[in-house]
C-alpha cells in the first residue's frame, strides 16, 4: 500500500486530471517556485529537473511519488499549530497536502488511544524507518518531571522517534525556539527540538500558530524534491521566512511617511496608520504573515489593527513587552539600581577628591 | 551567535550594563569637578550671582544662537559656528523628537511627548551628519586645529559619529538586514555611553555649569554678559 503513487490515490478519490493539475500550479504557487530548481532527488528527466514550468514537475513527482508518512509529537503544546492547520482556509492546498501525507501518529487526532496509540506509533516508526517526517510541537522539557507521556519523559520520545526519522520539522515557536514555556522563569526549562537534535535535518516553522500554508508548503517541498527547501539561519525556510513582515506590511507606507497610530483609539489608529508606536515587531520578524496572511488571505495581525509580537523570533515573550515600542531597550534599571550605579560614582569621585586632598596637605607640609 | 541574538545582547544586557556605567561615570567627574575647590569669595556682590548665572543661561538659548553674528566667535570661524551648531540643533531634534528615540525615553522615564514627523527628523539627521563630516575635514585640514587634535578629539568624532551613521542606515533599511543594523546602532550607543564619561563628550553636562559659574561671575560684577 505503501508504493501506491499519491496521483493513483487522488484519482480514486475522484480527483480529475484537470484539478489535480490545476492544484500542482497552485503548490508551485505557494511554494514560491517561479523555476523548478535543479533537484536531483525530484528524479525527473533533466530537462524537467534543470529547469522551466515548475508546475509540471511537481505534477510528475506527485504522480510518482508514494505518500509521506508523518509521525506528529506533541510536547509542552497547547496544540495550536495543529488547530491552526486543521482549521486552514485553502482546501485546495491543504486538501491535496493531507491526501499526500499520511498522519500515522498524532495525540491529537489520533482516533486510538492509550496503548493501542503507542504501538501503532511504535508499529509506524518500525515499518518506515529512515523514511517518515517527523513533526514536532511544543517544547522540550529538560526536567524529566515536566510532560511525560506513556511513562517517559519528552525528551526521550524525541530522541527515540528522531532516531529514524528522515528530516524532523519542528512546527510553532516552541518547537523551533521554546516559545512560551521557554519564557522567564523557564520553569520547565524548555528547549527548542534544534538543542538537542544534531545528527538530522530539522526545518523549523515557527510562529504562534505557525502559518498552515507555511507548514504545508514546506512539507510539499519535502515530498516533491525529496529534500529540505533553502534555510536560514535559524533553519526557516526562506521561502516563507526570507522577508521581515515589515517588507510586506500594507502599513509600511505610513512607516515611511512617519505616520504613527500612538493609541489604539487615536485618529491614527482609525486611519490605519503604522503600529510601530504601538509595539509592533514587523521589523525584526521573519515570516509570511505579510504576504499569505491567514484565512485564505483574508487578513493578518497588523491588518486588524494590532501589532505584530514577532512570534516566528526567537524568545519572543522576552521581548520587552509586546506594548513597547522596538527602539526600548530590553532591559533597564530600576531607580534604585540607577541610584546604586550614582552612588558608585559619588563614593568615588569624594573619596579620590580626599585622597588627593589629603596628599595636597602632606606635601604642603613637607615644604 | 546569530544577529537576533546578538541584538537582544546589545539591547538587553550590554545596554543596561553602558547606562549604569554612564550614570556613575557621570556623577563621578561630577563629584571630581565639584571637590576640586572654589575660591572663597572675599568680594562684596554688585549685583546678583544667581540672576547672572540665569540671564546667562537662557541668553546663550534663546538669543545667541538667533544673532550669531554680534559674536566673536562667529566672525572668526563661521564655519565651526553654524557645522556646530547645525549639528547640536539636529542631534537634539533625532535624540529626543524623533519617535524611536522618545520610545527609548519612554521605557527609561515612564512617561512619552510627541515627537516630530519622521521625515522632518530624518532631514534634521542628515544635516548632523553632513555638518560632522564638515567638522571632521575642517579638523583635518585647519593648521591651527591639526595642531591641538590629539587621538582623543578624534575617537570622540569617530565615536559619535558611528551610532548617526547606523542610525540612519537603519532608518532607511540599506544595506543590512534590520537586525544588523539594528545591533550595530546599539552597539555603537553602548559603546558611546561608556566613552561619554571618559571623554569630553561630557560637556553636554558641563556646559550649563560653565556656563552657570561665567553668569554668576558677570552677575557679581554687574555687567551684563
Amino acid at each position: 500500500m505503501a508504493e501506491e503513487t499519491i496521483y493513483q490515490r487522488l484519482q480514486a478519490a475522484g480527483i480529475s486530471r484537470r484539478d489535480f493539475l490545476k492544484g500542482c500550479g497552485g503548490l508551485a504557487a505557494l511554494m514560491g517556485l517561479q523555476q523548478a530548481p535543479p533537484v536531483a532527488a525530484s528524479g525527473l528527466p533533466a530537462h524537467l529537473a534543470r529547469g522551466g514550468d515548475p508546475a509540471p514537475l511537481i505534477a510528475r513527482a506527485l504522480a510518482t511519488k508514494a505518500r509521506v508518512p508523518v509521525i506528529w509529537l506533541e510536547l509542552q503544546d497547547c496544540a495550536g499549530c495543529s488547530e491552526a492547520l486543521t482549521r486552514s482556509h485553502s482546501p485546495t492546498l491543504v486538501d491535496l497536502v493531507l491526501r499526500e501525507i499520511t498522519v500515522e501518529y498524532h495525540e491529537t487526532l489520533s482516533a486510538a488511544a492509550g496503548f493501542q496509540v503507542e504501538a501503532a506509533k511504535q508499529a509506524a516508526m518500525k515499518q518506515y524507518a529512515g523514511k517518515y517526517l517527523l513533526v514536532v510541537e511544543g517544547s522540550i522539557p529538560t526536567d524529566g518531571i515536566y510532560c511525560t507521556i506513556g511513562g517517559h519523559s519528552a525528551l526521550e520520545i524525541l530522541q527515540e522517534a528522531a532516531a529514524g526519522a528522515a528530516a524532523i520539522v519542528a512546527t510553532g515557536n516552541c518547537s523551533a525556539f521554546g516559545g512560551l514555556p521557554k519564557a522567564r522563569p523557564n520553569p520547565t526549562g524548555a528547549k527548542g527540538v534544534l538543542d538537542f537534535i544534531e545528527d538530522k535535518p530539522v526545518i523549523n516553522i515557527p510562529g504562534c500558530p505557525a502559518i498552515p500554508e507555511a507548514f504545508t508548503g514546506t512539507l510539499a517541498h519535502f515530498l516533491i524534491f525529496g529534500g529540505l527547501p533553502e534555510l536560514d539561519e535559524l533553519h526557516r525556510p526562506k521561502t516563507f521566512y526570507g522577508h521581515t513582515v515589515h517588507d510586506r506590511c500594507l502599513r509600511r507606507p505610513f512607516y515611511e511617511a512617519g505616520k504613527f497610530a500612538n493609541t489604539f483609539d487615536d485618529e491614527g489608529a482609525r486611519q490605519g496608520w503604522c503600529l510601530y508606536k504601538l509595539g509592533c515587531k514587523g521589523p525584526t520578524t521573519y515570516n509570511a504573515c505579510a504576504g499569505i496572511k491567514w484565512d485564505a488571505g483574508l487578513s493578518f495581525p497588523i491588518q486588524s489593527g494590532h501589532p505584530c509580537l514577532g512570534c516566528s523570533q526567537p524568545n519572543f515573550w522576552d521581548g520587552g513587552g509586546f506594548y513597547q515600542g522596538q527602539s526600548a531597550p530590553l532591559d533597564r534599571p530600576g531607580i534604585g539600581v540607577a541610584a546604586a550605579a550614582a552612588g558608585i560614582g559619588l563614593v568615588a569621585g569624594a573619596g579620590i577628591a580626599m585622597a588627593n586632598r589629603a596628599q595636597k596637605r602632606a606635601s604642603d607640609d613637607g615644604k | 551567535m546569530n544577529w537576533t541574538s546578538f541584538l537582544e545582547f546589545t539591547r538587553g544586557p550590554l545596554f543596561y550594563a553602558a547606562l549604569l556605567i554612564f550614570i556613575a561615570g557621570m556623577v563621578y567627574r561630577l563629584v571630581r569637578v565639584i571637590a576640586l575647590g572654589w575660591a572663597r569669595d572675599r568680594v562684596k556682590s554688585r549685583g546678583s550671582k544667581l540672576g547672572g548665572a540665569v540671564r546667562s543661561l537662557l541668553k546663550g538659548f534663546l538669543i545667541w544662537p538667533f544673532i550669531p553674528w554680534v559674536k566673536n566667535t562667529f566672525s572668526r570661524s563661521p564655519l565651526i559656528y553654524v557645522a556646530g551648531g547645525l549639528f547640536h540643533l539636529g542631534l537634539f531634534v533625532v535624540i529626543f523628537l524623533g519617535a524611536a528615540h522618545m520610545l527609548v525615553w519612554k521605557s527609561l522615564l515612564g512617561f512619552g511627548w510627541p515627537t516630530l514627523p519622521l521625515p522632518i527628523v530624518d532631514w534634521l539627521a542628515v544635516v548632523a551628519i553632513a555638518a560632522m563630516i564638515v567638522l571632521f575635514i575642517n579638523r583635518l585640514v585647519h593648521p591651527v586645529l591639526k595642531l591641538i587634535s590629539g587621538p582623543a578629539e578624534w575617537l570622540n568624532l569617530v565615536f559619535v559619529f558611528l551610532p548617526m551613521i547606523s542610525g540612519y542606515i537603519l532608518t532607511h533599511h540599506l544595506f543590512f538586514r534590520y537586525e544588523t543594523a539594528y545591533s550595530l546602532h546599539m552597539l555603537a550607543v553602548d559603546w558611546l555611553l561608556i566613552w561619554i564619561p571618559l571623554s569630553r563628550i561630557s560637556h553636554f553636562m558641563f556646559y550649563f555649569f560653565a556656563k552657570a559659574i561665567h553668569g554668576a561671575q558677570f552677575g557679581k560684577r554687574a555687567v551684563a554678559p
